[in-house]
């Protein structure tokens, strides 16, 4: 034991000597955290309520005046354009209005994701519904017809999801994927450090020469990585909770602005755990750390170099998007207990179903069981690469 | 003591060491002479237990290394060409991290930190530099010192002098003969035959995975007619 965590504090006083490791690994998940959740949303806040409240020119083919005059209360400049769908592919105008035959045709820059365009026809739609509200309650009302003839009943749409799930919000998605993330990042650097770094700066020879037993030295590897992912990962949840606050406090009226009413969960939700929730994040956020640490020292004992073992590391950020995916969709599919047991993907439904308070105890229990198993398995395949001569001394 | 009996390393399509025997008794230098890629290092290697032998024995310090790889190390130091120590911990953490695997603490440590930097001739100041900011002398000698901190009963040297310039490297053979006159046992692989001539009592000569000579320096040195170098292309074209 007194060897494991004399190997892990070398380790670590390695990491500590090297300010570009702290860097990216302590400090910037505190300082980019909040950006990555506020950030985004403050940027296309202020976006949409500028469109919103500024003029932009809308090109317009043979609509009557009353609806230009509607156009204009609107806040948008109509404009004749010979050519409407040139006209906005060529953004001379964010959006175009047609009239022929008795119908409106609009066209905008829809694709891409949130466009401007997509804003402004927003605003036109709006503009031609009130325009067509008034022209109905106006015929109505030639007819000696009330209005309230068009609202029989009214209807009414409330959120049931539960209290932890609403308060949330955008953290229910986000939480699982950060944890995950942060926990690979924040360890890749020690990992492969303390693997192919040591074989490619010709100093493992020297670590086996000395008389502990492979496992104490794999161990004492292991911990200094796990020490460092769960840093970096309470680094990320610290920038996440502190610089969170600091960005609510500096950009308060902005992001009032952009909240309009809206609940919380749009600007990234606050977690309403008790404190078997935040244990059982706790928990599984360990569990799925011992995993891939497991998995990173494996692949960087088998590699030659840093390069090497960057690039076979690497690749797991992108293994864990498909879990992400899944996440994304998991609510049109009706959770089964055995999803828990799927390596990754149950510890992004874990996390998920805890951040909404919708674990269950099977659930949760298949996720630890299978995740220690998994990395137990990993474990013992880093062992098997570290007894093999070919592997150790391929440099 | 170190004792390799018929001492044997395969690997899937080649046999690094064919069958090695050799003996090294305490107060010894034993020069393992031979060219690139004549087993010298896998040698070295299985004795330090760092590599498993396919075939053969062999015990350093009446310890088995295949049943018994821990008491080897512990009574073992190995150093080699391209052997490193952490660039970014200084030379006192260094010594402190090895220094602990065999059971060295404050006082005991400091004491034969001290033992080791007079000598190897290492200024005390040097150890609170980081080794990244040593010259290339400083930290083989660095790698030296963990290697012998523990005052092993056998010391393995594979190309130590290898990158070394003339100071360091004087530094190194005088290092070798005074820890000779310890009592300790050494094993000096080189390919480099006036160091040997210098530092070694018997020597071997190894080609592709045989000894193809083995005696005492004087030996060798009647078979070259005087020049080691001469004995060492004469006994390997014999044997080729």
């Amino acid at each position: 034991m007194n060897e494991i965590l004399i190997i892990a504090r070398k380790e670590l006083l390695s990491v500590v000597r090297e300010r570009r490791v702290l860097f990216t690994t302590l400090v910037l998940p505190i300082l980019i955290m909040p950006l990555l959740m506020f950030g985004p949303i403050l940027l296309f806040g202020n976006a949409a309520r500028q469109t919103q409240e500024s003029v932009q020119k809308v090109g317009v083919v043979g609509v009557p005046t009353v609806v230009l005059e509607e156009l204009r209360k609107a806040r948008v400049e109509p404009i004749e354009v010979a050519n409407p769908q040139e006209a906005v592919q060529n953004r001379e105008v964010q959006a175009a209005l047609v009239f022929e035959n008795g119908r409106y045709i609009i066209y905008g820059r829809l694709s891409g994701g949130a466009t401007q365009s997509a804003l402004v026809v927003e605003k036109v739609q709006a503009a031609l519904r009130a325009y067509k509200d008034q022209v109905v309650a106006e015929q109505l009302r030639a007819r000696g017809i009330g209005t309230d003839i068009l609202e029989p009943f009214s209807i009414e749409t409330k959120d049931a999801s539960r209290e932890q799930e609403r308060a949330a919000g955008l953290f229910a998605f986000l939480i699982p994927f950060f944890l995950v993330s942060f926990i690979q990042a924040g360890g890749m650097p020690v990992a492969v450090d303390a693997t192919a770094g040591e074989k490619e700066k010709g100093t493992l020879e020297a670590l086996l020469a000395a008389p502990v037993p492979l496992v104490q030295v794999l161990l004492g590897k292991g911990l200094a990585v796990f020490v460092m992912s769960l840093l970096s990962t309470f680094a990320a949840v610290a920038g996440l909770l502190l610089g969170g606050g600091v960005f609510r406090n500096l950009f308060a009226a902005q992001l009032q602005a952009v909240q309009n009413g809206e609940n919380q969960a749009q600007l990234g939700g606050a977690l309403a755990l008790d404190p078997l929730g935040y244990l059982a994040i706790l928990v599984t956020a360990v569990l799925f750390a011992l995993l891939i640490i497991a998995i990173m020292i494996s692949l960087g004992l088998y590699a030659r170099s840093f390069k090497e073992a960057q690039s076979y590391m690497s690749p797991l950020s992108l293994v864990m998007l498909i879990p992400l995916l899944f996440l994304q969709f998991s609510d049109f599919l009706k959770l089964q207990d055995w999803y828990f047991a799927l390596p990754l993907v149950n510890v992004m439904l874990a996390l998920d179903a805890i951040v909404k308070g919708a674990a269950t105890a099977t659930q949760l229990l298949i996720t630890w069981a299978s995740t220690l198993a998994y990395g137990a398995l990993a474990l013992y395949l880093a062992y098997r690469n570290f007894q093999r001569e070919d592997v150790v001394f391929r440099n | 003591m170190i004792e390799a009996i018929n001492l044997q390393k395969s690997y899937q399509k080649m046999q690094a060491v064919r069958g090695i025997s050799f003996s090294v008794q305490p107060g010894e230098v034993y020069g393992l002479l031979g060219p690139n890629g004549a087993g010298k290092t896998t040698t070295l290697r299985m004795l330090a237990t760092l590599l498993k032998p396919t075939g053969g024995s062999a015990k350093v310090a009446g310890f088995d290394v295949l049943r018994q790889p821990l008491e080897v190390r512990r009574n073992l130091g190995i150093v080699n060409g391209g052997m490193k120590v952490y660039d970014k911990l200084t030379g006192y953490e260094v010594l402190d991290f090895f220094g602990s695997f065999y059971d060295l603490w404050g006082p005991k440590l400091k004491e034969r930190i001290a033992w080791a930097a007079e000598l190897l001739h290492l200024e005390p100041s040097i150890l609170n530099k980081q080794v990244r900011q040593m010259s290339t002398g400083m930290q083989q000698k660095i790698v030296i010192a963990r290697a012998i901190l523990h005052q092993p009963q056998v010391l393995l040297l594979d190309e130590a002098t290898a990158g070394l310039d003339v100071f360091a490297r004087r530094a190194l053979l005088d290092f070798v003969k005074q820890y000779a006159g310890l009592g300790k046992t050494l094993v000096y692989s080189t390919h480099v035959m006036s160091e040997a001539e210098e530092v070694c009592d018997r020597v071997g000569f190894i080609d592709h995975g045989l000894l193809v000579f083995e005696g005492s320096l004087q030996e060798a040195l009647e078979l070259g007619s005087g020049n080691l170098e001469r004995a060492f292309i004469r006994r390997l074209e014999e044997a080729a």
